[in-house]
Order: C-alpha cells, then sequence, then structure tokens
C-alpha cells in the first residue's frame, strides 16, 4: 500500500509536465472537456456574470478619461503613462512591496510553524488554537483597528505603557508602516493556519510510517514526505497572502490614511483615493489593472517556484 | 485551431452564464432573500403616487426627527411618499460616489455646499434649485449663505440651517493654571498673544503637575477629518486668508498664514502644543474628552452632544484666537439637493419637500433644532428661546456672529484637503515652513482649472 | 505514529516545551483584542475612552446593547446570517466541483480559464465596485441581498482553494471509480466530495466570514434600511467626528457569536478529512 503511494507521488509531477493530453485519445479528451464544463459551469455563471464581466469594464475605463456623473472619453495609453510620471503611485508601489515582501514569507514560515505544532495535539487542544488565531479574522476590521489604535496611542497606548516609551507609533515615518504589517499579520495567519492543520492532517500516514521505519529523522520526514503534500496548500497560501497583502487596504484608511508624509501609502489606498475622493475613474482603472498585473507576475513566479502543475 | 476552440467555449459560456444571470435577475424579485420588494417603480409621471428616496449625512439628531416629518409632510402631500437612510461620513462618499457611477442615486440628499454643491453640483448630476431661491421664501436667507448654496449662478443646495466651527477649552483645566485672565469670557475670543501666555501657562501647570491633562493641545493632522479646525486656527492666529478673495486662488503662502504656520511649528517645537501625524479630528476631540489635552480645535453644537456624555468637565466654548482679537469663523450650512434622475415628477415632489422642510416656520424650527444648529431665514428669529436647550445654545449662536469668508466651493477643494494636512506632516516633522507651504500652494492651485 | 512519538529524543522535547511555551504567548496576544472588545461592549463611555485602562468593566452596562437594539439590529443580524448562508451555501456547492474539474480534468481552455482567475482575483474588489453596481441595478438586483451574494460566489477563491485540495486525490482512485462503472456526478459525490471535505469545510468558514465581514461590498450594493447587515447599520449610527466605540464593540461581539459557532460547527469537517486521509491509497 505504502509503496504503491510512494510510487503515485514520485510519478505524478513528470507525467503531467508536458501537454496536459499526452496519452488521451481524442474522443477521450472531448469527453473530459464536456465533462469539465458540465462541473465548471455552476461556477461559472457567477464567476463570469459577477467578476469577469465588471473586470472586462475595468479594463475599457482604464483606457478612458472619466469624472463623477460621465461617461467617459477615450483617452488611449494616457493613464497608463501618467502612472510611470507620479510620484504618489511610484512611493505606493514600493510601499506595497515592502509589505509583500516582509508579510507572504513571515505569514506562510508561522502559520506552518503553528500548524505543525498544533496538528498532532489532542482535539481540544488543537481546536483551541485553531480558533484562537483565527478570532482577529472573526472580529472584522473596524472594531479590531478601534483597539489597535488605542494600544499605539502616543498618549496613553498600551504599548507606550509597557515599554516605557514615548513614541508615536502611527505617526512616525520610521514605525507607522511596521505598526500596519504587525496588525496585517495577527489578521493574516488565522486561514493560514486553519489550511495547513487541515492539510496535515490530510499527509497520508502509511508513508510517514513507512520513512520512520526506514530511520528518517523527523525533519527528513518533513521534507521529503510532508512537505511535498502540502505543496497545494502552500501554494493557496502563498497566493492568497500576496493578494491580500498587495490590497491591503482597510487599515491603511482606518489607521493612517497612507500618512505620515506618505510613508503608509499603497497603491491600493491610492487608487481607493482616486475612485472615491478624486472622482478620476479612468486613472483608478489603470491602476487596478496595473497593480492586477503585478499581483499576476507574483503569483506565476510562485506557481513556477512550486513546480506544481497548473495546467 | 486550439486557441480558437478555447475562446469559443469560454464566448459560450459567458453567453450562457449572461442568460440565466438575466432570467434570474429580470424575472423574478421575490426570488430575493430579503423577500421584500426592492424593485422601487421608477414612474411617478404617470402614476398618482411619487416615491422618493432621501439619504442623509447624520449633523445632528437630523435624521432621528424625520419620520415625524415625513407623516407631517404626508398630511399635506399624501401622494408623495419618501424613504430615508441615513450614512455615515466615514463612508458616504464611497457610497454616494458609486451610487452616481452606478445610476443608484437617491432623488433627495441632506448634507453641505461641500458636497452638495463644489463636489457633486459642479459634476452636473444635480438639479438647478435657482426657482426655489427666486421664491418670497428666500429672501431672508443672508447672502454669504446663498452664494454658498451656487456656483456659477446655479444653485445645488437648499440651506435648512447653520453653524460656525469654533474650538473650546477645559475651563477646569484653564482656571486650575491661571489661564482664564488670557480669555475674554464675555465676547469668547482672544488675541493670539494671550492664546500663547495661556498655553504657557497651562504647560507649566502640567509640568508642575497642578493640572492632569498631557498635553496644552493637539494640532491633529493625520487625515483631512476636521480640517476645518486646522485652517481656521491658521487662518485666524495672523488674520490670514486662505484662499483669495474671489476663491480663485489658495493663499496660504501669504505672510499672514506663514508667520502663523511658523508660530505652531515653534509652539510645537517648545511643547507648548502637539503636532500628531496619527490623528484626526476624532481622536483629538476623544483625547480632549478623556482630558489628555486641554483644548479641542474642533468644536460645534454637534460634537458637544456626542461627547456630553463623557466629557467629566465644563467644555467652553472658544472662537479661535486672533492677532486683533476678532475671530474670523468658518461656517457650517446644511441643506438639501436634488440628484438629477431625469424625472421631472420627482424632481417637482422633492422640491415639494424642500419647500416643507425649509420653509415651513413650524417644520423648519422643528428640523433646525435636531441638526442643533441655527435658522438661515433671518425671520425665523431665534428658535430656541424659551427652551431648555437657550443657555447651552447661547455660545454657539455667539460663534455663529463671527462667521467669515466661504471658501470651500474654490475649485481643486478636494484635492487641496489631501494637501493640507500632508503639508501640516512636514511642518511639524521640521520642514522649512516656507518651503512646505509653497509645495501646498503650488499643488493645490494647480488643481483650479 | 504512536510508538514513533515515544521515541522523541530529549532535544526534541526541549523543543516542544517551548513551542508550547510561544503558543500560549501567542495566545495571549490573540486573545486581547476580543477581550477588550468584548469588555468594552460593557462600558460606559467614560470607562471607554479612559486614560488610565480599565482593565475589566467595574460597573457592566447592557447600555450599549440597548442603543444597538433602538434600531432594528434583529433584522440587521437576522440579513447578514442569509446573506453569508446564502453565500456559504452556494459558494461552497459550486467551488467544490468546479475545484474538482480544474484539478483533474484534462481540458481544452484548462490553462487559460486557470490564468482569468488568477488575474480575477488579484483584480482590487474597490475597483471593481463600481461597474458591478451598475450590472446589479440593470438587472434590479441592486440593494438586495443577492447584489452581495451573487459576486461573493463568483469571486473565485473558493474554486482556486478546492482546485488545490483536489490535487491531493490520486488518480488511481478515479480510475478505479471509472472502472468500476461509476458515473461522473456518483464518482464526484461518493469519492472525490469525501476526500476534499476538510477542504470544504475550511471553504465554508472562510466564505462564511469573509462574506460576514466585507463590509465594503455590502456598503455599496446595500441601500435601505431594511437590507442593512449588522455592521452597515453600526457604522450608520457613527457621527461626523465622534466614533461611539461602546457601540462599535457591542456589534463586533454580537457579530462575533454566530461565526464562533460556524466555526466551531464546521470543524468536525476537519477531524473527519483526518480519518478519511487512512482510505487514501
Amino acid at each position: 500500500m505504502a509503496q504503491n503511494a510512494v510510487a503515485t507521488a514520485s510519478k505524478k509531477p513528470k507525467k503531467e509536465k508536458r501537454s496536459q493530453f499526452s496519452g488521451m485519445s481524442k474522443a477521450l479528451v472531448r469527453r473530459e472537456t464536456i465533462s469539465a464544463y458540465l462541473f465548471l459551469l455552476p461556477s461559472l455563471i457567477f464567476f463570469i456574470g459577477f467578476v469577469v464581466l465588471p473586470m472586462i469594464m475595468c479594463l475599457v475605463y482604464s483606457f478612458m478619461d472619466m469624472g463623477l456623473g460621465e461617461s467617459g472619453t477615450f483617452a488611449g495609453l494616457s493613464n497608463y503613462v501618467r502612472m510611470f510620471q507620479d510620484p504618489t503611485f511610484i512611493q505606493g508601489f514600493w510601499n506595497t512591496v515592502l509589505i509583500v515582501v516582509v508579510a507572504v514569507p513571515t505569514v506562510t514560515a508561522f502559520s506552518l510553524w503553528v500548524g505543525s505544532a498544533i496538528y498532532q495535539m489532542k482535539p481540544f487542544t488543537r481546536s483551541f488554537f485553531r480558533c484562537i488565531f483565527y478570532l482577529p479574522v472573526v472580529t472584522g476590521t473596524v472594531a479590531v483597528t478601534v483597539v489597535w489604535k488605542w494600544i499605539f496611542n502616543v498618549y496613553y497606548g498600551v504599548l507606550n505603557q509597557v515599554l516605557g516609551t514615548n513614541q508615536n507609533w502611527l505617526g512616525d515615518e520610521k514605525t507607522a508602516i511596521w505598526c500596519i504589517i504587525m496588525i496585517l499579520f495577527t489578521t493574516s495567519i488565522g486561514q493560514p493556519i486553519v489550511l495547513y492543520v487541515a492539510a496535515l492532517g490530510n499527509v497520508d500516514q502509511s508513508l510517514v510510517e513507512a520513512a520512520q521505519v526506514d530511520g528518517a529523522t523527523k525533519l527528513q520526514v518533513f521534507w521529503k514526505i510532508k512537505w511535498p503534500q502540502i505543496m497545494p496548500t502552500t501554494l493557496y497560501i502563498l497566493v492568497i497572502t500576496t493578494i491580500n497583502s498587495f490590497q491591503c487596504f482597510a487599515l491603511i484608511q482606518l489607521l493612517t490614511s497612507g500618512g505620515p508624509n506618505g510613508s503608509t501609502n499603497t497603491i491600493m489606498y491610492y487608487i481607493f483615493d482616486m475612485v472615491y475622493r478624486y472622482n478620476d475613474f479612468g486613472y483608478a482603472n489603470a491602476m487596478g489593472v496595473i497593480l492586477a498585473i503585478i499581483i499576476a507576475i507574483f503569483s506565476a513566479i510562485q506557481f513556477k517556484f512550486a513546480k506544481t502543475d497548473n495546467g | 485551431m486550439k486557441k480558437t476552440k478555447r475562446v469559443l467555449a469560454l464566448m459560450l459560456a459567458a453567453s450562457m452564464s449572461l442568460g440565466l444571470a438575466a432570467c434570474g435577475g429580470g424575472g423574478d424579485t421575490t426570488q430575493s432573500p430579503t423577500g421584500g420588494n426592492n424593485s422601487t417603480p421608477s414612474g411617478g409621471a404617470s402614476g398618482d403616487t411619487v416615491e422618493l428616496t432621501l439619504w442623509t449625512y447624520p449633523v445632528g439628531t437630523f435624521a432621528d426627527n424625520l419620520d415625524a416629518t415625513i407623516e407631517a409632510f404626508n398630511k399635506v402631500h399624501p401622494e408623495i411618499s419618501i424613504t430615508y437612510e441615513t450614512i455615515d461620513y466615514q463612508n458616504g462618499d464611497t457610497k454616494v460616489t458609486s451610487a452616481i457611477q452606478g445610476g443608484t442615486t437617491p432623488d433627495l440628499i441632506f448634507e453641505g455646499p461641500e458636497r452638495l454643491v463644489g463636489n457633486w453640483g459642479r459634476s452636473g448630476v444635480m438639479v438647478d434649485l435657482s426657482d426655489l431661491w427666486a421664491e418670497d421664501a428666500a429672501s431672508d436667507i443672508a447672502d454669504g449663505v446663498k452664494n454658498a448654496s451656487q456656483l456659477d449662478g446655479k444653485y445645488y443646495m437648499y440651506p435648512l440651517s447653520v453653524t460656525a466651527h469654533s474650538m473650546a477649552i477645559n475651563y477646569e483645566v484653564f482656571e486650575a493654571a491661571g489661564a482664564l485672565q488670557y480669555i475674554d469670557e464675555e465676547t469668547r475670543t482672544w488675541t493670539t498673544d494671550n492664546f500663547v501666555k495661556a498655553l504657557e501657562a497651562v504647560k507649566t501647570a502640567i509640568d508642575n503637575g497642578t493640572v492632569n491633562v498631557i498635553t496644552p493641545g493637539i494640532v491633529y493632522c493625520g487625515g483631512q477629518g476636521g480640517d476645518q479646525g486646522t485652517r481656521a486656527l491658521v487662518n485666524n492666529l495672523y488674520s490670514g486668508y486662505f484662499t483669495n478673495e474671489d476663491g480663485t486662488a489658495y493663499t496660504a503662502d501669504s505672510e499672514q498664514n506663514v508667520k502663523a504656520l511658523e508660530l505652531l511649528q515653534t509652539l510645537v517645537s517648545e511643547g507648548k502644543l502637539d503636532g500628531n501625524t496619527a490623528f484626526v479630528a476624532s481622536d483629538e476631540l476623544q483625547a480632549f474628552a478623556n482630558q489628555t489635552c486641554a483644548m479641542t480645535f474642533c468644536w460645534n453644537y454637534s460634537n458637544y452632544v456626542s461627547y456630553a456624555e463623557q466629557t467629566q468637565f465644563t467644555p467652553y466654548v472658544m472662537a479661535f484666537p486672533s492677532d486683533d482679537g476678532v475671530p474670523e469663523l468658518e461656517m457650517g450650512i446644511y441643506g438639501l439637493g436634488i440628484f438629477d434622475n431625469g424625472d421631472q415628477a420627482k424632481i417637482d415632489a422633492a422640491k415639494e419637500f424642500i419647500r416643507f422642510v425649509c420653509n415651513d416656520q413650524t417644520q423648519a424650527t422643528e428640523c433646525i433644532k435636531q441638526t442643533g444648529f441655527f435658522p438661515v431665514h433671518e425671520n425665523f428669529g431665534d428658535v430656541y428661546a424659551g427652551t431648555d436647550e437657550e443657555e447651552t445654545k447661547a455660545p454657539f449662536a455667539l460663534m455663529s456672529t463671527y462667521t467669515g469668508r466661504f471658501y470651500n466651493l474654490t475649485p481643486g477643494w478636494t484635492e487641496q484637503r489631501t494637501n493640507w494636512w500632508n503639508m501640516l506632516q512636514k511642518i511639524f516633522g521640521g520642514t522649512d515652513v516656507k518651503t512646505a507651504v509653497d509645495e501646498y500652494v503650488s499643488a493645490s492651485n494647480a488643481n483650479i482649472k | 505514529m504512536n510508538q514513533a512519538k515515544s521515541k522523541l529524543s530529549g532535544t526534541s522535547s526541549a523543543y516542544k516545551i517551548v513551542s508550547i511555551i510561544i503558543l500560549i504567548l501567542l495566545a495571549i496576544f490573540f486573545i486581547f483584542p476580543l477581550y477588550w472588545i468584548v469588555t468594552g461592549s460593557f462600558k460606559d463611555a467614560v470607562a471607554i475612552n479612559s486614560r488610565e485602562p480599565v482593565w475589566f468593566p467595574t460597573s457592566p452596562t447592557l447600555e450599549n446593547y440597548v442603543k444597538l437594539f433602538t434600531r432594528p439590529a434583529g433584522r440587521w443580524l437576522v440579513n447578514t446570517v442569509i446573506m453569508a448562508v446564502g453565500a456559504l451555501v452556494l459558494t461552497c456547492l459550486t467551488a467544490a466541483l468546479a475545484g474538482y474539474a480544474l484539478a483533474k480534468k484534462r481540458f481544452y481552455g484548462r490553462g487559460l480559464l486557470f490564468t482569468i482567475i488568477i488575474c480575477a482575483m488579484a483584480l482590487p474588489k474597490q475597483v471593481i465596485v463600481i461597474p458591478l453596481l451598475q450590472e446589479m441595478n440593470t438587472l434590479h438586483l441592486a440593494d438586495s441581498l443577492w447584489a452581495v451574494i451573487l459576486p461573493t460566489v463568483g469571486w473565485p477563491f473558493g474554486v482556486f482553494l478546492m482546485k488545490q485540495f483536489s490535487e491531493n486525490i490520486p488518480n488511481e482512485i478515479l480510475e478505479a471509480a471509472r472502472v468500476d462503472g461509476s458515473g461522473e456526478i456518483r464518482t464526484f459525490f461518493s469519492v472525490v466530495f469525501p476526500m476534499i471535505k476538510p477542504g470544504v469545510g475550511a471553504l465554508a468558514i472562510f466564505t462564511f466570514v469573509n462574506s460576514w465581514n466585507d463590509y465594503f461590498l455590502q456598503l455599496i450594493m446595500l441601500t435601505s434600511e431594511k437590507n442593512f447587515t449588522i455592521s452597515l447599520g453600526i457604522a450608520t449610527m457613527q457621527g461626523e467626528m465622534s466614533s461611539d466605540f461602546g457601540l462599535i464593540m457591542a456589534g463586533a461581539s454580537l457579530a462575533a457569536i454566530p461565526i464562533v459557532a460556524v466555526f466551531i460547527a464546521f470543524q468536525k469537517y476537519f477531524t473527519q478529512g483526518i480519518a478519511m486521509g487512512a482510505v487514501k491509497g
């Protein structure tokens, strides 16, 4: 049984590396395509109807010059050109990159650590910890930021009281973005931990046991057996955390408005400002498209890196 | 070949889902999980009844009284039914912006000229209310208010009530610090010199433990919330102006305003004021309420009511300090506007409602009281006379006699607001005042077309 | 597995103790905001905004909850539950089917479709809502809970998650089912679904919580008070220059209860998933 599974695990990636259709007859491909689309249909209705359609509209708007209450005029690539000459956008880009580069690895590594530390615990303890780390997600951004704002308050905040400092955490260029990243971290790890616990619990125990019989160390078991099996989960976590970090917005809106001196201004916050404060829809949509492309590139790199079959 | 097939498959799926979505949507709305009837009939033109929607920002308790107002209105106009929704300041603009773009705007909206005229009126989505203004009933509205309701001769707002944005001090702290000698309790004004002396007195009292506050005052600049306070503070200190007289250019770089900002920078560096780059007005008010600071730069009757429950001291209304002791306060005007949804019957009905709410003395008086502010109609006199509120209202009424130039309709206002707090952040971060102000003025004037 | 555990070396158990200590410290850190919110909801305006932290409400008050229910907060709560459950059921069903197809079927357009899915997730919601509102308005669905449910179901996070979970299904099992003459639908429900159950459980929770907390979409789509969700309703009760922290915290505490309930209810699916692991191979 175990050998069979090992063989599967090692054979799978190789087999699917080239064309997805290799070794399939034309009739089979047709049959598979039809049945696949039937499986996809319910989801596609919602996806195309309520995501892809508006998405296409965004793409169209991004080539237009459009203000409040206007139907817009064609503006060619001007919105895209403007972006690269806009210091606020460029500043926002680098702040966003900083958030992503710090948050994504920390969130992924930390949730993997918590996941592996708790998944073998007794069901109650496991549920308890999983629940605790998920709490910041449950409580909702508005209420959580109220608490954090109070913790970071310069005059009577708990953080200053505990550390005996007199720091304006959210009002200082050097610290504000780190406060944002910290809060983002607490609200981001809940979902990955839930997923890692589920994925680790799903690892084929027969393989683990077989390896242990062969005298593999814990670390070896983890890297050789568990890690490949939780790879799809890791990939999902990486992509989702990347997207969430790139789109980090509500925290900034509620805590710093992008300040001080633009140090927490992110692309997402700038887009929001452009839509709802300056009502420059064309430009905002163009930035949205570029943000989506940047995220897609990051995701593609992660897929490549993870060497998982993505079709 | 392969590619075209892919595209074809996708297109097929797309058209299928679209068709389904359209059926699901258009077909029957009772399917809605709310079970409610959410497709409001749009035509009032043919039928007998007109249905209007009104969105209101939370101005005082205006919304709380709307049920009664609408009921009274329906006695006169049973053919017009009105539903109202409250929207909040944090998210209201977001909601209205998307409603304008999405075609779901309400018929009526209650707020001030910055939004109704400067923002939506300028964008051409509001109905011109010139006919309402031409009526007799509008003849006793002050010119200042009238001018603030229009843009290039088109009136996009009909006002209900007016207030002046002032500041407030913690009376007991000032008393304990011996700083009351620097204010004129009669007129509730003070000179810039006395303001500085008062700050020094409070600071000394803090340092030797006489009073239990942390800082005399907080100049907040963590966002645009409540920027009317910081604007008024800077403008008054040396009687500068925010814009030129005809409202075509921002003039914060005037000699007076540079001097004012330099004074604030010095006061902050000496610890007599705190420049807080993380706070907006609501944070500062919160700090005023729990006695972290001894004054607030963002005070009006509405805030007085909101914080009454937690202020365990006397918040004492004051005008902004001015070198000549003559303050010029920023006016806050609140009124109704109509979104142009292209349905004349609705527009007419909405105008009828405006007449009822703003001009009918009985109704208007009640509504004005709910906003907590003062009537725009001079003929209405003192609406609070003889009520329990007369005494608490008196200082606020006094403030509204100090109102000055209304510059909030200057083009590029929205952009200016962001530039303003960013400029203050730079100044409190140590940037040379002249440099920061020049940058602010050129950036803000660049948005004036 | 148990024997393996007993063979733990000294360093390993030291590591275990250290990690438990770290976990407990972190747990306190993570519980604190919720603790503060729940206790805050029972404080009066003075205590909640006090300069000296009031660690525990000395004179607890129900005032915030009373204030909350002066408005139709009960109705808002019901709306929120309908919305979140509606989104949950539809998402789990459609995403499980689609994710399986994407992971295990070989078909034309698969790569393209997956690329579009990733791009769609990457596009910020704050931009997409305006055309979405236009669309909902055209469909006469604006200001109904459908306007919030439908885009939530369409958002392809669920499909992506289900695809990742379905990848672990060994092809041999599917092959065996096919050889046995099991139809596509039967294979899915009797073979595939039980194996991806832990994923579906996780997805159920995520969808429920995300749609519960997706304040932005609700804000744009819902305008009538009778259709409000709880978070939207509380927001409209805030003043211009004042935030009623007590009210916010009462609302958040109230809203947290159903979420925690759903979280606990779906926990068993994770455990079942672990049991299913043994069936594999």
